[in-house]
């Protein structure tokens, strides 16, 4: 009797807790519902009473992908995320590399100084970067976006953690076959740090994708325009158009949508390990 | 703490194992090929290789990360002109005036005010999100996966383009969460909007933003409740404590660090706010403040873009971030002390 009445408690709060995820998963994820539906209403359609559109129509994102050069922006974010992402995953495995198996002089203190870094809010370098991309003559140009970011302490901070895990006898059998310390790093840690490489550079992927501010601010010739940017100052101009204004929204998020979807799990782990482990 | 002092113990002995390695290998190099000796002084230690390694990630950090924060303060200490065509060429030295000039700008610590009121909402409000879907989460049951993926999703994405589509929602007149509330008979927001009424645009703001964020927290907060021992709530459970009892005096202190991790983090993030307020609402609405006209989501870092990049004062802009750096070091520093209190 008892027992049953505990199996009869244990599928109520079972089922508590469903509904409890389920209002949870429906107030988060509105947003990005409404978004996508806005998007595939026709044009100056985006308040009417409907939830879904009776029309739903790819009229909108044909218009900013031709008339408003969003497919410009997308290509410009691509080559941005992508170079960035390659340049500050390997300067961070690199340097994470010596940080975890070498020993030099000032080691210790250099990381302590990097990592405080962290603990700079980024507002305070918009106005000194900006100034020192002015000075090198960078504006309007792709480097001006990709360079001053390049230096990824958490990237490093994450590299020397794991490279760390890699024994020291895999090195140092290399070394007394002759491997010089450049095909250590290449022919041993990069084959066996695959796993927060890719975390790395989906990571800064993700970052200077949505780097919108600092793009924002270097950049002012639409040929150079990401999406973020691009999509801001759509918006300052066609305030009321917001089927427009949302599909380019949803351009915007595909990409790291889509890469989420695949590789959560890299996401996930390379997100909180920082704050897990340290 | 404890722990932390043994592993750094555990590392000490690591470090003096590998230099024992070291040690050794030039030695046995030394003996079968000769060297020059300038060049075997340099392989003798890593010094050469690990900064040749470190090269190109220590170049940017100093030039664009390092030298900026000077920099930074020497643009502070100078007016740029506005006029000039060559920006950079006639920078004239003001001394402190931008600091005497900050220190009475109203608009500057109403900013710093309404950044205080920001970080007030958000902390409590994302830990609470966070504490929450994980302690939903905490339960085996089936789809549990597909919903962590749900909640974190959100947090990978943009914020300017989630706070543009948060405009769309919170819209006056017909946005859809004015019809929402119109059709249970609330027609208080109908006329501005969400982000159009004083009193609730900052917390429209941080709603957005909350729940855009809660995944990163709710995966911290997961992680740590699933590593206290079962054992703990089977022991209240006999002496009948009832789930909230549970809560409070096992859950609640057990994941303590974690809570304290994202009052920091928090305390950073809040500090820095901008883009969430330039995609949502430019600063405003006004807000009548003993006759002056201030915006009710005007906080430091959105003041700073608009002194640098509408109104192109440099300098003034500078000394505003020092002023704000200036703050998040004595609030982390206020934070540590907090730590170290609570971790012994």
């Amino acid at each position: 009797m008892s027992a049953r009445r505990h199996t009869k408690a244990r599928a109520w709060r079972r089922a508590l807790v469903y509904v409890g995820l389920t209002i949870a998963a429906i107030v988060v994820l509105f947003p990005f519902f409404w978004m996508v539906v806005t998007a595939f209403k026709e044009p100056g359609q985006a308040f009417t009473a409907e939830i879904f559109p009776s029309n739903p129509t790819f009229e909108n994102f044909r218009r900013v992908l031709t008339e408003f050069g969003f497919g410009r922006y997308f290509v410009n974010s691509v080559i941005v995320a992508t170079t960035a992402a390659f340049f500050a995953t390997l300067f961070a495995s690199l340097a994470g590399y010596v940080f975890a198996k070498k020993d030099f002089i000032g080691r210790d203190k250099l990381f302590g100084f990097l990592l405080a870094s962290l603990m700079i809010p980024g507002m305070m370098y918009v106005v000194p970067q900006f100034a020192i991309i002015n000075k090198f003559g960078w504006m309007n140009s792709y480097r001006a976006m990709i360079v001053p970011h390049l230096a990824n302490v958490f990237g490093l901070f994450l590299m020397r953690q794991y490279m760390t895990t890699i024994p020291n006898e895999l090195l140092d059998s290399a070394r007394i076959d002759g491997a010089g310390e450049w095909q250590v790093f290449r022919t041993i840690m990069v084959p066996l740090s695959i796993p927060i490489i890719a975390t790395l550079f989906l990571l800064t992927f993700q970052f200077h994708w949505n780097n919108f501010l600092w793009q924002l601010i270097v950049v002012n010739i639409e040929r150079l325009y990401t999406v973020p940017v691009g999509l801001a100052l759509f918006r300052s101009q066609h305030e009321a158009s917001y089927t427009l204004i949302m599909a380019g929204s949803c351009i915007s998020v595909l990409p790291i949508v889509a890469i989420f979807f695949f590789a959560q799990r890299y996401f996930i782990e390379g997100m909180t390990m920082g704050a897990l482990k340290g | 703490m404890p722990a932390d002092r043994a592993s750094q113990a555990a590392q000490a002995d690591a470090r003096e194992a590998e230099a024992a390695l070291d040690a050794r290998s030039p030695t046995d190099a030394r003996k079968t090929r000769p060297r020059k000796p300038g060049l075997r002084l340099l392989r003798g230690s890593d010094n050469l290789t690990a900064y040749t390694f470190l090269a190109p990630f220590l170049i940017i950090f100093i030039v664009f990360l390092a030298y900026p924060v000077f920099y930074s303060l020497y643009l502070a200490l100078h007016r740029v002109p506005v006029d000039s065509f060559d920006i950079f060429g006639g920078l004239i030295f003001v001394g402190f005036g931008n600091f005497a000039k900050l220190f009475g700008d109203v608009k500057f610590w109403w900013s710093v005010l309404m950044t205080l009121y920001y970080a007030a909402l958000i902390i409590p409000s994302g830990i609470a999100a966070s504490l929450v879907l994980a302690l939903l989460l905490n339960n085996r049951l089936k789809a549990v996966a597909a919903y962590r993926s749900a909640f974190f999703m959100p947090y990978v994405l943009d914020m300017l383009v989630v706070g543009i589509v948060w405009t769309l929602i919170y819209s006056p007149h017909v946005g859809v969460l004015v019809r929402i509330l119109e059709s249970v008979g609330i027609t208080a927001f109908s006329e501005k909007g969400f982000l159009g009424a004083p009193a609730w645009a900052m917390p429209s703001v941080v709603v957005a933003n909350v729940l855009k964020g809660a995944g990163f927290g709710m995966i911290l907060y997961l992680s740590a409740i699933q590593n206290i021992p079962g054992s703990l709530y089977e022991a209240a459970e006999i002496d009948g404590a009832t789930p909230w009892q549970q809560f409070r005096s096992i859950t609640l202190p057990l994941v303590k660090p974690i809570t304290l991790f994202m009052v920091i983090i928090g305390t950073i993030a809040a500090l820095n706010a901008f883009v969430e307020v330039y995609a949502m609402t430019g600063g405003g609405p006004n807000v009548d403040v003993g006759g002056r006209a201030l915006g009710a989501t005007w906080v430091t870092g959105y003041y700073i873009f608009d002194t640098f990049y509408t109104q192109f004062k440099l300098g003034y802009a500078a000394a505003m971030s020092y002023v704000l750096l200036g703050l998040t070091l004595i609030i982390s520093l206020v934070n540590r002390r907090f730590l170290r209190a609570e971790d012994i």
